[in-house]
């Protein structure tokens, strides 16, 4: 596993450049103010919005003396839509810088006041080596009707090119938008729409040395719940310059480069004795195969892995003086590596072991959803190992701390990947656990008193992705904290306050593939009166999914990371003399893709409720919204269901 | 508003640099080296770090030049408390930061040692609703091996040209402190007044013109939901520096001294230009009444000039003239104070400045004066005799002023007349010509704001229940809507608000149809009136039918449902009466079998009553929670949870319905 963030990718021009500066931004270059445009109240095609983007201009130019020029025109159509006015323009000093400011309101009745103020200089942040800065400014008489406009050039730094974005969909509708790019001729440069373009607008063209892209009512983005990443639901366009890889046809490009991360693979794996006699020290001749790889991925997860620790100061890095670790005989020696390292250790044991094993460069999907065809290599920003065993493929992160052998972390889980090879490697999708694998089991021994309050022990068994996930979380934190922890989790859990206490000390440190957690609890006033009745309802552990879809209206697909399974069990002893007048009538709602059972049984004096959530997928199209929406309220209706008890003397009371 | 001090941006900002102290090794200083070993104060196994050792040397050299030294040092206990191995220290165009050092003394080998040159500056980026231009800087240190075991410690020095002759020692914070050392040096001749605040006073030694204050094992205060603010009840010391002669308009020493200060500052700040009379000419001259022409100034400044707060120096407690904030249609919640006072003046009402907090538990006649304890500002508008209108409740009769209304130019969800609750009971800070007097605002009566929501409803032989709901909402409880109204950027989402609401309390169900009433008359009550459709609500059991008569609302709270007993009061933000009334139609072949039982339940700080009652074949629920005072002291927070679990247990009662003649 390697999660490499890629912030920008920087290619330095090393010739000189000439002196030259861009010209200053001329003064009274706006564009016409349309009668349209002044009375304007609303817009169609966005209803109910604060305010319109009426038009958005960004000319760039990364020739050596680059430059961006901006233009902004908005259109404020509530009172929340007045916020516009005030601007802040980020920008790294040393990237470049912000000048020739002019910013100007025009009011519904078309008369004008400019921006004769100051634009503030702002520095965010600065280090050694680092300043962060922003210029900020804030319109005069923004009201209702106005239009708000300003624009500024960007000067970028010399002797630098940076890769960039045209971002077409933004926090408010755009009406018309008009973005160039002059491209830096010395570079190889690659242009492409991940997730394609606004209907109606024409793909970005080059023509005269300029690429151009014009756009129109382009929605505003909106955020919601279980929603995928915000890189795959935002149009945009990526420029993406390269100096050794100019390839245009997507097969060549993958294999070239497939072919460069394998040489770095055998490179750093290539000493065969070195590991061969590390795997001897590791697995027994007699072993089964599954027995000699579980082996040897539970010693490589024992090898100190330099990427989980916590970020170490200059002064602590240079006191610990680490060795560089050049290949897998080097970090066997010194018991050390990054995840990437670690990675490839396993892959040169198991290749020493006999298995057949590839480096598979993958692109995990947390942040975006891979394209082969945007050819980018930032995309592949991580690894894992697939080997054959018993002719069947398995794929193994072993530097991802507390991932049991098999088990890959939910980014890494049904994505694809290139498996490396020395003529340029193959596609491979990775595996996605089925739902059986990431439980969460709850089993509840609970006794009821006679004034409705629950009390007993409760045990919660995560397992797969779901144990997982909370070690990682977790995996900085002292004992007091995970206590609290999974205290917190029990009260996610139910849907009244609770009493609880943590009762066991789970295993956080191994790779095991269950975390169990035990607990004492009580439930207040659990049971509610019904005058000579008592009630109780079914879903004890039914909170999570109490407000999941409360929605009608829904935009972007549903995502889920992973699928899951809820299994519940909680047996309650009725008071002595307490007896079940009525059951809730099963639920069975079984959608394939989605599944909810919920069953109460009597069984002389004690209650035992079953429950049972199974959610199968991991994207869902909008359309379907409404039967998901629909199936969870019947899994919060089963749940809101009750057991009739007729005390034994007195009702019980709250 | 005033500028809050944030630093929580801070150690996001370090991770997301990655910037790292370079490497320049060298001992901590015999004042840290001397805590190793030495015994902690009493702390639990939650505690992030303890606080070894403080002190805080404040040099008074002139009325315009203050040095301040400060020397820390923690014991880091677990990996939460790694956050104090960054040093923070605010300054701004008046004063700077000098001398930053920071060592770590690690449990097990060398010290590490970092100096100012590897530290980073800091200052926060646009914030919705906070400063959009401010010259408040962070000064920010990272101490290498902030782990737990590691003693960590730093000193600094802060230089400033002090707008106020006034010093703040907050010795008790978070965690438990050790010892803490707090020192003044005055120059001859002057003198000093200190109070203790919250916590027991400390006798002083003096030598010469120093004097030293010192605590020892204070306790940590951790945090509750709904407490009061930090300074009403953290331990700490207030300090007036008072040169020969007197405070020569920087410092104060009562609450009239700090009057005359801020009336100072906002000298002939309110001053009218030509075309501030013209607007208040145009915008009052069709109205026939005093009263109406202070209605639409209010409306005015509420509404049409944008809250934009460019705090630069003084300017986090001076306005900006009335002329500039008129011109550029902005300003912040001073200006906003200046510009209304200035065309009320025009219509020859007069005007008097608020300074108030936010959250109410601060300042109090027995505190002392500091500006610390303000963050906001309004004004108290003196009312013409003849003014008299039932709209016009927050009224506070001054002995000085007379009668005078309460109004927030800023808010702009609170109509001339009322105050919203977080400001109700709380002190202000009234400026007067003849300097400041503290007075407590008034609070309004609980009817004045809540829910009273109403539902005709019908149930089915299936348990299906649908009907019409009117919300209709006073007060705060309307703002807060309107305001969560406001951000909605899409018409389909305006739903949304009504499908929280609901989801809470329905776990199926649709709306039909939903409007809103008053969305922007402030002088109206915001209704929500919408149709629902909710499928299972009745739930089948055998031949019985069990409906909860609570259909919508939840007045409970888990908020006390903890372990550790309770430490601090817990604080309403306001007063508030809300009513739930919900009819259902029983549906035909039922009748009822059994009713939940009425509720009363009554305290001197809330009160809840509900009943369930038959009446032919509707099943009629009424309920009514009141809270009547805003502060529920430590002695009567069991009351308020059993209220708490009294008011759980009926909102989850039921009726149980049965076949007719079974």
């Amino acid at each position: 596993m390697n999660f490499r963030r890629v912030f920008l990718m920087v290619v330095v021009l090393m010739a000189g450049a000439a002196a030259q500066r861009t010209p200053p931004v001329s003064g009274d270059d706006w564009l016409p103010i349309s009668p349209e445009e002044l009375k304007m109240n609303s817009v169609p095609e966005a209803p109910g919005a604060p305010a319109v983007y009426l038009y958005r201009q960004v000319d760039r130019d990364d020739s050596r003396n680059g430059h961006e020029y901006n233009y902004v025109r908005i259109k404020i159509l509530t009172e929340e839509g007045r916020k516009y006015g005030d601007v802040e323009i980020p920008f790294f000093k040393g990237e470049g810088n912000v000048f020739g400011i002019k910013a100007r309101t025009i009011r519904p009745d078309g008369s004008i006041a400019n921006f004769e103020g100051k634009a503030f200089d702002k520095t965010i942040v600065k280090a050694k080596g680092l300043k962060y800065q922003a210029k900020t400014f804030t319109l005069p008489d923004v009201q209702v009707g106005s239009i708000i406009e300003y624009r500024y050039m960007m000067d970028l730094a010399e002797n630098w090119v940076f890769n960039s974005h045209w971002i077409l969909s933004e926090e408010l509708f755009t009406k018309r938008a008009k973005f160039t790019l002059k491209p830096n001729t010395e570079f190889g440069l690659r242009w492409s729409w991940p997730i394609g373009l606004p209907p109606g607008t024409n793909a970005p063209e080059k023509e005269g040395g300029l690429i151009r892209l014009e756009t129109q009512n382009v929605p505003a983005f909106q955020v919601e719940d279980y929603m995928p990443p915000e890189n795959e639901l935002k149009y945009r366009v990526d420029f993406v310059y390269s100096d050794n890889n100019d390839e245009q046809d997507t097969v060549k490009f993958w294999k070239k480069e497939g072919k460069r991360y394998n040489d770095r693979v055998e490179a750093f794996t290539g000493r065969r004795k070195a590991m061969e006699q590390a795997v001897a020290g590791i697995v027994a001749p007699n072993d089964t195969p599954d027995a000699k790889l579980q082996k040897i991925y539970d010693r490589v997860q024992k090898v100190r892995n330099t990427s989980w620790e916590a970020s170490k100061t200059e002064q602590e890095a240079k006191r610990e003086k680490q060795k560089d670790v050049n290949n897998v005989e080097d970090l066997w020696k010194q018991g050390y590596g990054d995840s990437r390292q670690l990675n490839w250790l396993f892959l040169a044991l198991a290749r020493a072991a006999g298995f057949e094993a590839y480096s598979v460069y993958i692109s995990s999907r947390n942040e975006y959803f891979f394209k082969p065809q945007v050819m980018s290599v930032s995309q592949l920003n991580g690894d894992v190992v697939l080997v054959k065993l018993n002719g069947k493929d398995v794929y193994c992160d072993p530097a991802m701390k507390f991932a049991p052998f098999g088990l890959l972390p939910w980014p890494e889980t049904g994505v694809q990947g290139l498996k490396l090879d020395k003529d340029g490697g193959s596609w491979v999708t990775t595996t996605l656990p089925q739902s059986s694998v990431s439980q969460i089991q709850r089993k509840a021994d609970m006794k009821l008193t006679e004034t409705g309050s629950l009390e007993g022990k409760v045990s919660v068994t995560f397992s797969g992705l779901e144990a997982l996930q909370r070690r990682i979380e977790e995996r900085n934190e002292d004992d007091a904290n995970r206590k609290k922890f999974l205290e917190d989790q029990l009260r996610e859990y139910i849907p009244v306050g609770i009493d609880v206490e943590l009762t066991n000390k789970p295993d956080w440190g191994s790779s095991a593939s269950t975390l169990v957690a035990e607990y004492d609890l009580k439930v207040q006033g659990w049971a509610s009166g019904a005058g000579k009745r008592a009630l109780v309802p079914m879903g004890l552990f039914g909170a999570t999914e109490k407000h999941v879809f409360e929605h009608a209206n829904r935009v972007h697909p549903i995502y889920f990371e992973y699928p899951f399974e809820k299994i519940d069990e909680v047996t309650i002893d009725l008071p002595l003399a307490w007896k079940v007048s009525s059951l809730p009538a099963a639920q069975n709602q079984d959608a394939k893709a989605v599944l909810y059972v919920m069953k109460a049984e009597d069984d002389k004096g004690t209650l035992h409720v079953t429950r049972r959530l199974r959610v199968d997928l991991v994207m869902v199209d909008p359309k379907s919204y409404p039967v998901l929406r629909s199936f969870f309220q019947v899994v919060r209706s089963g749940d809101d269901q009750q057991v009739v008890l007729q005390p034994g003397t007195a009702a019980v009371s709250n | 508003m005033r500028r809050p001090l944030i630093y929580l941006t801070t150690l996001l900002t370090l991770c997301a640099i990655g910037q790292a102290p370079s490497a320049f090794a060298g001992d901590a200083p015999g004042w840290m080296h001397a805590l190793v070993g030495v015994t902690l104060p009493a702390h639990d196994e939650k505690t992030d770090a303890v606080l070894l050792y403080s002190e805080r040397i404040v040099t008074v050299q002139s009325a315009d030049k203050i040095k301040t030294t400060v020397r820390e040092a923690y014991k880091i206990l677990r990996p939460g408390g790694r956050e104090y191995g960054i040093v923070a220290a605010s300054f701004n165009s008046h004063s700077k930061i000098t001398g930053m050092r920071g060592w770590c003394i690690p449990a097990q080998g060398k010290d590490y040692e970092v100096k100012d040159k590897d530290a980073v500056e800091i200052s926060l980026p646009k914030i919705e609703g906070s400063e959009l231009v401010s010259d408040v800087k962070d000064k920010l240190l990272r101490i290498p091996a902030s782990d737990p075991g590691n003693i960590v410690g730093f000193e600094y020095e802060e230089e400033s040209q002090p707008f106020v002759l006034q010093d703040i020692w907050g010795f008790q914070g978070t965690n438990p402190v050790r010892e803490s050392h707090y020192t003044v040096q005055l120059p001859a001749g002057w003198e000093y007044k200190a109070t203790w605040m919250n916590y027991p006073e400390a006798k002083p030694t003096q030598t010469g013109n120093q004097v030293q204050w010192v605590v020892s094992d204070v306790k940590g205060i951790r945090p509750e939901g709904e407490m009061p603010p930090w300074p009403g009840i953290a331990g700490l010391l207030v300090v007036s520096f008072v040169p020969p002669g007197g405070g020569a308009n920087k410092g104060f020493q009562n609450w009239r001294d700090m009057g005359n200060w801020e009336a100072g500052l906002e000298q002939g700040r309110r001053d009218a230009s030509p075309e501030i009379k013209q607007k208040v000419a145009a915008l009052t001259v069709s109205s026939a009444t005093q009263l109406a022409k202070m209605q639409a100034l209010a409306k005015f400044v509420q509404g049409d000039i944008r809250y934009v707060a460019i705090e630069l120096g003084i300017g986090g407690w001076q306005p900006h003239p009335a002329p500039e904030i008129f011109t550029h249609r902005y300003g912040d919640c001073k200006d906003k104070a200046t510009l209304m006072s200035s065309m009320l003046h025009e219509i020859g009402v007069e005007s008097y400045f608020i300074s108030i907090n936010t959250v109410r538990g601060g300042a109090a006649p027995d505190r002392p004066p500091m500006i610390g304890w303000f963050n906001h500002e309004i004004l108290a508008v003196r009312l013409p005799d003849d003014v008299k209108d039932k709209s016009l409740v927050a009224v506070v009769d001054h002995p000085k002023l007379g009668r005078l209304l309460i109004f927030d130019p800023t808010d702009e969800y609170t109509p001339f007349g009322q105050l919203r609750g977080e400001l109700q009971a709380n002190y202000g800070l009234f400026v007067m010509p003849d300097g400041g007097d503290l007075v407590r605002l008034p609070q309004l009566p609980p009817a004045m704001s809540g829910v009273q929501r109403t539902g005709k409803l019908t149930l089915s032989p299936k348990g299906t229940l649908s009907g019409e709901i009117v919300e209709t909402r006073l007060g705060d409880s309307g703002l807060w809507q309107r305001a969560m109204l406001k951000t909605v950027t899409k018409e389909s989402d305006k739903i949304k608000p009504i499908e929280n609401l609901v989801s809470n309390s329905l776990s199926t169900f649709q709306i039909i149809k939903a409007t809103v009433s008053n969305l922007n008359q402030t002088d109206q009550p915001f209704e929500y009136h919408y149709s629902l459709v909710a499928e299972n609500y009745a739930k089948m059991a055998g031949s019985l039918l069990l409906v909860r008569p609570r259909v919508l609302g939840t007045k409970s709270s888990d908020i006390l449902e903890t372990k550790e007993p309770r430490q601090f009061a817990v604080e309403f933000p306001g007063p508030a009466r809300d009513t739930d009334t919900f009819e259902i139609a029983i549906p035909s072949g039922y009748e009822v079998d059994d009713l939940p039982p009425p509720i009363n339940a009554e305290y001197s700080f809330a009160s809840y009553h509900s009943q369930t009652e038959v009446s032919g074949n509707t099943l009629k629920y009424t309920r009514t929670f009141e809270v009547k005072e805003l502060s529920v002291p430590v002695s009567k927070v069991d009351d308020l949870k059993k209220l708490y679990r009294i008011i759980a247990g009926d909102e989850r009662n039921t009726a149980v319905l049965k076949p007719v003649g079974q």
